[in-house]
């Protein structure tokens, strides 16, 4: 027992220090920095599967810092919704190992140790995120892996990449000061900044404020989320990033938004002092929106990362509307695509990412041909785009017949069929996707010529590629990892 | 779960082995194409006698069952074979290996024929699966996959149209496939997790229009597949552009798979029982009908010769789905039977319009003229197989048409008989006329001197599997009636759907 909660801490202060230091080490060898980047994360990810195991073993448990008692000390709380950060870890090693060759090639050598030292802050950053049972402690959480977005997104020094980082920095600070202020507002009203403890004081609160305040906080984590219409930002941030941070953009930071709004809900739920009927029936809309308003605009671009990006706005759709369902399959369902998305998009942008390298080139049209070239990457490609479409039995399969399921199960028929009908329209622009790559003929033969990915990008990819199938044919151990958590989660509401 | 049934790990291999052949197809090629061909076929033999062996255990009253896996903690993938099952899987694998051997002459020229060959081999696992599953989920999964494993099959020439067709097929198969998915959750809510039973899994209770709702999502998803008019729209143009032994176990089996689901969800997800009173049967009884006639007047038009085969499949496979539509037993069987004459028969056309394109260079029914000379056990062949489509007895196709014509008479819908024979009839005015031209019209000499020179019986490799083809539409007629025949399967199975 004695032994779990000092890895509750280390698993956020390992890479925050690995990020500090990644500078010095790499100072003379830009080399180093990737190795010492890796086996920070490869350090931490022992952590995180430490404590996943502990979760899955004997149910959330918490750490209070310093030895302050809750409420005043600040309480870590690891929660099965807080196994995010195996997925985190997962997706930061991979990131890294593909980055060695990739920012040789795409940064300037001098920068390099400073992208490894953002990417490991940022990794913190969600790790922190997602175990905090503190409300203060979120917002710091959330501003260290935003800012250190920003510059990630900006770190390849274009001029395109630096305006596209300032778009997302001003929603990113819109929706920063939006959550601070209802942070602020919670803290008013309840005295307290624990998350359980807020919860259980706000019973009693004046119903105005306490909408403002949880309204004013879903704002914030949507457009994070990238929700539509709060989705502006991500495409040209997201298809811009250099495609190992493209991948963890994707995968996991606007997940961000996603598990700020599960503790949302925690407190929502908990306390009981508010209705939510009207919020859910916002996400379950702005969820179907999202769907096929991604799709819409993902069929229309040529630019395979642009593409991927929009398509991760449809799928935060589906997870939006699970939430929104509140019914125990729609819950489970987009808890369970968290990381389902994570990992498949993941598969998406680095295999895009492999492909850039070893081509030059992004759009479907000048990589027409290119699944003949590197048959390896492309494979993994249509292992995540059938993976992301939700054919059975990949990974993506099981949100949508979850939250197809939850739609059914609230009530909401309709919403059951926007998602499927959603889904197809997303396969729309996969299939043109993988048209282009294996049987449209090359637009310049030259690309029938590139080689296979290097092993460093190859083997990441291949990894996500299996893990996509592995978490839909072994669905099962996810979603009977998560379901006590959503049961605790709607208790109160009668659900579950 | 019934205990009537047997635990096997068999049907298991029945999609394990193509599975590893479609993985195995590209190291295999990397050694030699003539390994690479004999690998397959092996598989592919061993997959179709484990059908036909399932098939015989079956037929002596035995049912097998697998669990698979556990996918989420309320959904088994769970394999069951039943006796529409095992027809269907044992009619699936035998086609598919007579397509195989066939596609070595066809595809001898061809290109990426490792992709060819491994997604063929995959396809075959996934039609399997299809045929076996034993719950909807497991149905699902393997229905969905494999219209999508299809895809690069149909797209394989890679020429603008090929690529239309293709695009035409993927979103056609994917609207129905979305609908059968909705209509599976819709069931899973209502029903939960359950076996395919004959007698149905849904209950009256649940209420009339969500019954209405999920019947209609079944049948409009899977009547994509099964080609019923109007959504019959990526059929004539996905056969003309794919390779034509994949055009044969796409005609014969792939459409037939639609049409399977069909029976699934009437007999096992429904029931008779709850059909009959909610009285929609008699809606889709029309829509066959009249898809029976539409498609058949169409074909007579087609002057491509796999395109007019094409309407024809529409034709002929929507007869399965009247005879399901009538709930009786009789009409059941003939249904059931003829999904399996259908195959055969149509698959002996396609590789026969399959060797007029390789050996003629001819794509059109005008071309046709004296074909027979030059081709005489082809043309004897495509005779042979035509005549079988119009219903002529002794041949298999007269034995189905004959239960469903028992069968219309036993539901008293004798005005039915009118869309029987009306499509027996137009098919006789859509493939008689060929049958004529092959055999009693002078060759046109035209400038292409190749057609004259080189226009000569097939090797053997392509007439092996034609030759047994036809044995087997003659076959299945004669020996209708014999212990273990498709009859004695439909049988077994129809005694389950209406007990």
């Amino acid at each position: 027992m004695t032994t779990w909660p000092p890895l509750l801490v280390a698993v956020v202060v390992v890479p925050i220090l690995g990020a500090v230091l990644t500078p010095v080490v790499g100072q003379w060898r830009a080399r180093r920095a990737a190795d010492w980047a890796l086996g920070t994360m490869l350090l931490t990810s022992v952590v995180a599967l430490l404590l996943v195991a502990r979760v899955a073993d004997g149910g959330p448990f918490s750490y209070v810092a310093g030895g302050w008692e809750v409420p005043y000390g600040i309480e870590l709380r690891f929660d099965e919704f807080s196994a995010v950060t195996a997925i985190i870890c997962l997706l930061g090693v991979l990131a890294i190992v593909f980055s060695r060759r990739y920012a040789e090639h795409a940064l300037p050598e001098v920068r390099i140790p400073y992208y490894y030292a953002l990417l490991l802050l940022n990794l913190a950053g969600m790790l922190g995120f997602s175990i905090t049972g503190d409300l203060f402690n979120l917002f710091v959480f959330m501003e260290i892996l935003s800012l250190s977005g920003y510059a990630l997104v900006a770190v390849s020094g274009e001029k395109i990449a630096e305006m596209a980082a300032f778009k997302y920095l001003v929603m990113g600070a819109v929706s920063s000061i939006a959550v601070l202020f209802a942070i602020g507002m919670l803290y008013a009203l309840t005295g307290s900044l624990n998350m359980a403890d807020v919860a259980s004081r706000l019973g009693g609160a004046p119903v105005a404020p306490v909408a403002v305040a949880f309204g004013m906080m879903a704002l914030g984590f949507m457009v994070k989320a990238a929700i539509f219409p709060l989705h502006i930002w991500l495409p040209d941030a997201h298809a811009i990033a250099p495609s190992p941070v493209s991948a963890i953009l994707s995968g996991l930071v606007v997940k961000v938004g996603i598990v700020g709004m599960l503790r949302l809900y925690q407190i929502a739920y908990t306390s009981r002092a508010l209705d939510l009927e009207a919020l859910n029936t916002v996400l379950m809309w702005l969820g179907a929106l999202s769907i096929v308003m991604g799709a819409f605009f993902a069929v229309f671009q040529d630019d395979v990362k642009m593409m991927l990006a929009y398509s991760t706005i449809s799928n935060i759709g589906y997870i939006v509307m699970g939430l929104g369902l509140a019914s125990s399959a729609g819950v489970i369902g987009a808890s369970v695509h968290v990381f389902n998305h994570a990992i498949i998009k993941a598969t998406l942008f680095l295999g895009a990412g492999a492909l850039i390298f070893r081509t030059g080139k992004r759009t479907l049209t000048d990589l027409a041909g290119v699944g003949h070239a590197m048959p390896w990457t492309v494979a993994a490609i249509s292992v995540g785009a059938i993976s992301i479409v939700g054919i059975p039995p990949t990974a993506g399969f099981l949100c949508k017949w979850y939250i197809a399921l939850g739609a059914v199960e609230a009530g909401h028929p309709f919403f059951a069929f926007a998602l499927v009908f959603g889904a197809l329209f997303i396969f729309i622009y996969y299939i043109r996707m993988v048209n282009a790559f294996y049987f449209r003929p090359p637009r310049d033969p030259a690309i029938l010529e590139v080689r296979e990915a290097p092993a460093s990008m190859l083997v990441p990819i291949l990894v996500l590629a299996t893990l996509c199938l592995v978490m839909g044919v072994l669905g099962r151990i996810p979603l009977s990892f998560i379901e006590p958590a959503v049961t605790r989660l709607l208790a109160p509401i009668g659900g579950g | 779960m019934t205990t009537d049934a047997t635990g096997s790990i068999l049907p298991l291999f029945a999609f394990l082995i193509p599975i590893v052949a479609a993985v195995c197809t590209v190291p295999l090629q990397r050694i030699s194409a003539r390994v690479r061909d004999y690998s397959l076929l092996a598989c592919g033999a061993a997959v179709a006698v484990l059908a036909v062996w399932l098939a015989a255990g079956v037929a002596e009253g035995g049912v097998y069952e697998t669990f698979i896996l556990q996918l989420t903690p309320d959904i088994w993938m769970y394999l069951r074979v039943d006796a529409a099952g095992a027809l269907f899987g044992a009619t699936v694998a035998v086609l598919w290996v007579l397509a195989l051997v066939y596609s070595w002459g066809y595809m001898a020229e061809g290109h990426r024929l490792g992709r060819y060959y491994s997604f063929f081999m995959l396809c075959l696992g996934w039609t399997m699966g299809v045929a076996y599953s034993g719950n909807l989920l497991t149905f699902l999964i393997f229905y969905e996959l494999f219209s999508i494993l299809t895809y690069p099959l149909v797209v394989h020439e890679q020429t603008p149209e090929a690529m239309a067709a293709g695009t035409k097929y993927i979103i056609y198969i994917l609207i129905g496939g979305s609908l059968v998915l909705l209509a599976i959750v819709l069931t899973f809510f209502a029903a939960g997790q359950q076996t395919l039973t004959d007698g149905g899994i849904l209950s009256a209770e649940i209420g009339h229009g969500r019954l209405f709702a999920i019947f209609w999502c079944f049948i409009a998803g899977l009547g994509v597949k099964a080609a019923i008019v109007p959504l019959h729209g990526w059929v004539p143009d996905a056969h003309p552009a794919a390779p034509a032994p994949f055009s044969a176990v796409l005609s014969g089996v792939m459409v037939a798979a639609g049409s399977f689901g069909i029976i699934r969800v009437v007999f096992q997800v429904f029931g008779v029982e709850i059909l009959r009173e909610m009285g929609v049967a008699v809606m889709v009884t029309w829509l066959a009908g009249i898809t029976v006639l539409f498609a058949a007047v169409l074909a007579v038009n087609q002057d491509n010769l796999k395109r007019r085969l094409a309407y024809s499949t529409i034709s002929q496979m929507a007869y399965v789905v009247l005879g399901v539509s009538l709930l009786g037993p009789e009409g059941t069987i003939g249904a059931l039977v003829h999904i399996t004459n259908h195959a055969f028969m149509k698959g002996a056309l396609f590789l026969c319009a399959g060797l007029f394109i390789r050996r003629l260079g001819v794509h059109r029914v005008s071309q046709l003229d004296g074909a027979a000379r030059r081709m005489p056990v082809t043309a004897a062949a495509f005779a042979l197989a035509a005549l079988g489509m119009i219903g002529t007895p002794p041949l298999s196709g007269f034995v189905s048409k004959w239960y469903l014509g028992l069968g219309m008479l036993e539901t008293e819908h004798p005005l039915l008989l009118v869309v029987l024979l009306g499509g027996a009839l137009m098919a006789a005015i859509y493939l008689l006329p060929i049958v004529y031209r092959m055999y009693f019209r002078e060759p046109v000499l035209t400038s292409d001197d190749r057609i004259t020179a080189e226009g000569r019986e097939a090797p053997a490799s392509m007439l092996v599997p034609l030759v047994v083809i036809s044995v087997l539409t003659a076959a299945l007629g004669l020996a209708a009636s014999l212990h273990g025949m498709p009859v004695w399967l439909a049988r077994i199975a129809v005694e389950g759907f209406f007990r």
